[in-house]
């Protein structure tokens, strides 16, 4: 796990690595501050807030997940540091592999710092548990698939920008139909379609069923699970095929 | 077929790109263990891409290779495990200092971590980099990267060990050190060390054997003077010797017992003969017929083809075959002849 420890160091080590974290701090605190000041947000009910607090961290898991990720292996190919690493006697899926893992304990801090205002939110209602578990459960799987995507690309393209710009356009159409799409596109064959086979749709229509509809049991949610899961099963057999025979054609 | 011993050999090695670009075409190399092997080639001769596949960062398109008695392709990791390479402009971690970079590097070794600190204090005191270790590495100049890069290919021990230039963009003195660090870890440690280099001069001071690549294909291979054969090098010696108008000088050397070919005849003050093709018992009996005239002999001068010579006498045969068959006649290169 030596290639792991490294990047969790590399991501923490100055202010700046852990600066991400302030942000989403702050973006934590604004929303919340928002939900429960402002006189138009305030009317929501609490379950209300809490669903969009939760698409807020959700959204956000994916996209530091996918920026991180898309650039993990082919920011180190850039650099030149790649080379060094491969020349140790470890498989280079396992690298890949503790690469993902340090980003999905980067969801892991967000995930912890983002409970509190979950919690805070919820005051007063049941919801503190489901909301905290959803958040988690979605949140974890989606981030884990986006995570393998990201670096399957990041392996693939072997370019920095190229990854990074296409993992965003992957995460924007994952997200646009929960946060571009109005009601009236929604109700379209196309967005029907889209919502369907969209994973992180999924995710947010469980959490309005959780949080709104006080549909909290795993059963009620099972449908929104498989489809998440079928999307991280479908990212790991995108890994397991992007890092099966890797070598460094691209010269410094 | 393969020479399975401990150092490198490769069958056929053939390396082509998706793109269908044969970078390696058929190499069949043999390094016994200890050597020191020079690896030359101009940019693009496929110098890098045989360093990668020897290894392990390229898989083979055919062919077979094998480093310190294991399979480059099927016993990839413990390939690994006995060698190091420094690369050709080798990245560095620039927010960690020498010292935290070679413990990460120890660590994926999986190299005990009190052996490890050792192993670092030694090897950053033998590459000069003591005082800075705890500099970070951004700070470094290009010399002192270059010196953490090779403290950290042999940071595991390797017994065979491949450097990609590894002088290259060093001012004299940064060369000089990292000459004389290999020379003195191959006396030392007995590693077997390949090395590429644009730099003949640190080629000819460093290799026991040297190869040379052009086009993706093995152009020559052997010792100094073995390559000056292949070269088309014959020895060559030039006698200068005191004008003497009594004496015919070339009467005399043709009235002598062996066939000697005279390539340069200049009579100023003095009498300047280069001679091709001679043995060094030809060589005294020369010398003793001259003073039997009693010539007077001012100088004798063993001239020996350089390794540029070489160099540029092989790699020209290949691209003017090359080119020939492209349809282009290249006008022949005078090959240049230095005293040694």
């Amino acid at each position: 796990m030596q290639i792991y420890k490294h990047e969790i160091y590399g991501n923490f080590y100055s202010w700046r690595g852990g600066l991400w974290i302030i942000v989403a701090s702050l973006i934590f605190s604004l929303v919340a501050y928002l939900l429960l000041t402002d006189k138009e947000l305030s009317l929501l009910d609490q379950g209300e807030m809490l669903y969009t607090l939760g698409q807020i961290i959700i959204a956000l898991g994916i996209v530091i997940a996918a920026i991180t990720a898309s650039s993990s292996i082919s920011g180190e190919i850039e650099s030149g540091t790649f080379e060094n690493i491969l020349l140790v006697p470890i498989k280079f899926r396992i690298i890949a592999i503790e690469k993902v893992l340090s980003v999905i304990t980067m969801w892991g801090i967000l995930y912890l710092v983002c409970i509190p205002y979950l919690i805070v939110l919820s005051n007063g209602t049941n919801f503190a548990i489901p909301s905290v578990f959803y958040v988690g459960i979605f949140g974890t799987i989606l981030v884990t698939g986006i995570s393998l995507l990201s670096i399957s690309l990041s392996i693939f393209l072997t370019s920095s920008k190229n990854s990074v710009m296409t993992a965003i356009m992957i995460v924007l159409i994952l997200l646009a139909p929960s946060l571009f799409f109005g009601s009236s596109l929604k109700k379209t064959d196309f967005g029907i379609i889209l919502e369907n086979v969209n994973p992180a749709s999924h995710a947010i229509n469980s959490l309005d069923s959780v949080l709104v509809d006080n549909e909290i049991t795993l059963k009620q949610q099972n449908i929104h699970l498989a489809a998440v899961s079928i999307f991280m099963v479908s990212c790991i057999f995108v890994f397991l095929y992007c890092t099966r025979n890797f070598e460094l054609k691209v010269m410094k | 077929m393969i020479h399975d011993n401990n150092g490198i050999s490769t069958s056929m090695l053939t390396k082509d790109y998706n793109n269908g670009y044969r970078a390696l075409d058929s190499l069949n190399l043999n390094v016994q263990p200890g050597d020191i092997y020079g690896f030359l080639g101009p940019n693009g001769a496929g110098k890098t891409t045989t360093i990668r596949l020897l290894c392990g960062l390229l898989s083979p398109s055919s062919g077979v290779g094998r480093v310190g008695g294991f399979d480059i392709r099927k016993e990839n990791l413990k390939v690994r495990n006995i060698i190091g390479l420094l690369p050709e402009g080798s990245g560095f971690y620039l927010w960690m200092n020498a010292v935290e970079y070679l413990i990460y590097f120890a660590s994926l070794y999986k190299i005990d971590r009190n052996v490890a600190m050792k192993r670092i204090d030694d090897l950053l005191e033998k590459v000069g980099l003591a005082y800075k270790q705890f500099v970070p590495i951004g700070y470094y100049s290009r010399g002192m990267k270059q010196r953490l890069g090779l403290a950290r290919a042999i940071l595991n021990d390797p017994k065979i060990l491949f450097l990609d230039e590894p002088t290259l963009g060093l001012d004299p003195k940064g060369q000089q050190d990292i000459l004389n660090f290999l020379l003195k870890l191959n006396k030392e440690k007995n590693i077997t060390i390949f090395f590429s280099s644009h730099a003949l001069r640190e080629v000819a001071v460093l290799a026991n054997r040297i190869g040379i690549i052009n086009y993706g294909k093995f152009v020559a291979e052997g010792t100094l003077n073995e390559l000056r054969y292949l070269a088309g090098n014959v020895s060559k010696i030039k006698i200068i010797i005191s004008d003497s108008n009594d004496i015919d000088v070339l009467k005399i050397l043709s009235s002598l017992p062996f066939n000697i070919e005279i390539e340069n005849y200049i009579k100023k003050d003095s009498i300047d003969v280069i001679i091709s093709d001679f043995t060094d018992e030809q060589l005294n009996i020369l010398i003793d017929t001259l003073r039997g005239f009693h010539i007077n002999i001012n100088e004798i001068v063993k001239l020996d083809m350089n390794l540029e010579d070489i160099f540029f006498n092989l790699t020209k045969s290949r691209k003017q075959k090359n080119e020939f068959n492209e349809g282009i006649c290249l006008e022949s290169r005078n090959i240049n002849w230095r005293a040694n």
